[in-house]
């Protein structure tokens, strides 16, 4: 664990002050020059915040990577239905959809809802809505048309 | 005196090793106790989401009035691209679930109800308009869905480029809707 009481700044603004020092709590630092070239100094003071409290779950940070990969593949997605579409394209464009609109749709509920009862009963009616939307595009791909062929059609006319 | 202060800075170091040490520990320690001698450290204080659910509580039970923000703060661009992304997400995303349960639940298939769209007599102008009206939301989200994973791998946050990246995707989105709307 690197140090978190330097030398130099007990001397420069004397001993007593060492009490108010928020070793304890993670609050942002307005990062001195300094620590630029100590930059793992700044992240052993967010890791310890973690150690302080208990569990250091890495959910929420896989969540936010899942979602911005997601995003980058469905954006492969469109050029690749346009050029190849097929059941494939279709299958692989409603999973992504949906996924992708259930994620987003999470955020501004964690935004706008507050109250833990709350958040319970819109998070369920979310995850509700986006299994019913799944279901509904893989019934149309498996007995009408397909998302692509749905589109070239829409267009055509 | 520089001796006493000198001892006074070795005591207090070794007592803030003592609190990490038991922090590590996994005890939590709000507050260091102002004596030298450090009595016990047991898992106490509450966490961010408590104190934020006392808040919202008690200023829901005082029936206080919240302040005014939305109505009174300037608008700008990027705020307005911002809710639009949101709001272009919101709309598609219910777009997409109204289309599934249309799918489930309304009789016939996807060609008979297209022929019923176009026996309605709409008329070029307003098709092109339909069409613009579907590709905009589309291609909006998009554009400045690549510009939030631009932001996400921590490149243009400075506040010139961020007009310029905005506008660009203001322009792109709209060119590129007009030209699909063509097509």
């Amino acid at each position: 664990m690197a140090a978190i009481v330097r030398l130099s700044s007990v001397c420069r603004r004397g001993v007593k002050p060492l009490f108010y020092q928020s070793t304890f709590l993670a609050r942002p630092l307005a990062v001195p020059h300094t620590y630029k070239e100590h930059p793992y100094q700044l992240t052993a003071k967010i890791h310890a915040s973690q150690a302080l409290c208990g569990s250091g779950s890495k959910a929420a940070s896989l969540h936010w990577t899942a979602e911005r990969v997601l995003s980058i593949l469905l954006l492969a997605m469109g050029p690749v239905a346009y050029f190849n579409p097929g059941p494939f394209m279709d299958y692989s464009l409603a999973a992504a959809l949906t996924l992708h609109g259930h994620w987003g749709i999470g955020q501004v509920l964690t935004d706008y809802v507050h109250g833990d009862a709350k958040i319970k009963m819109a998070n369920a009616g979310l995850f509700l809505l986006s299994t019913v939307t799944f279901a509904g595009l893989c019934y149309f791909n498996y007995n009408d048309v397909g998302i692509c062929k749905a589109v070239a059609m829409l267009w055509s006319k | 005196m520089s001796s006493f202060f000198f001892f006074f800075f070795l005591i207090s170091c070794l007592f803030i090793f003592v609190c990490r040490t038991l922090a590590r520990q996994g005890a939590c320690v709000s507050r260091p106790q102002y004596t030298v001698l450090f009595r016990h450290a047991a898992p106490m204080g509450t966490t961010a989401k408590e104190e934020m659910n006392k808040f919202w509580a008690k200023n829901a039970k005082l029936n206080r009035p919240m302040s005014p923000h939305l109505t009174i703060y300037k608008w700008s661009v990027p705020m307005m691209m911002s809710i639009t992304h949101r709001g272009t997400g919101v709309g598609l995303s219910g777009a997409i679930s109204a289309f599934a349960l249309a799918a489930l639940v309304l009789p016939g298939n996807y060609p008979y109800y297209l022929d019923l769209i176009h026996s309605l007599y709409i008329g070029p102008y307003l098709i092109g308009l339909a069409k613009f009206g579907i590709a905009f939301p589309v291609s909006y989200h998009t554009y400045n869905g690549i510009r939030h994973l631009w932001w996400d791998i921590g490149k243009g946050f400075k506040i010139p480029e961020v007009y310029r990246t905005g506008y660009t995707v203001i322009a792109l989105s709209v060119i590129t809707s007009i030209a699909v709307a063509f097509l």
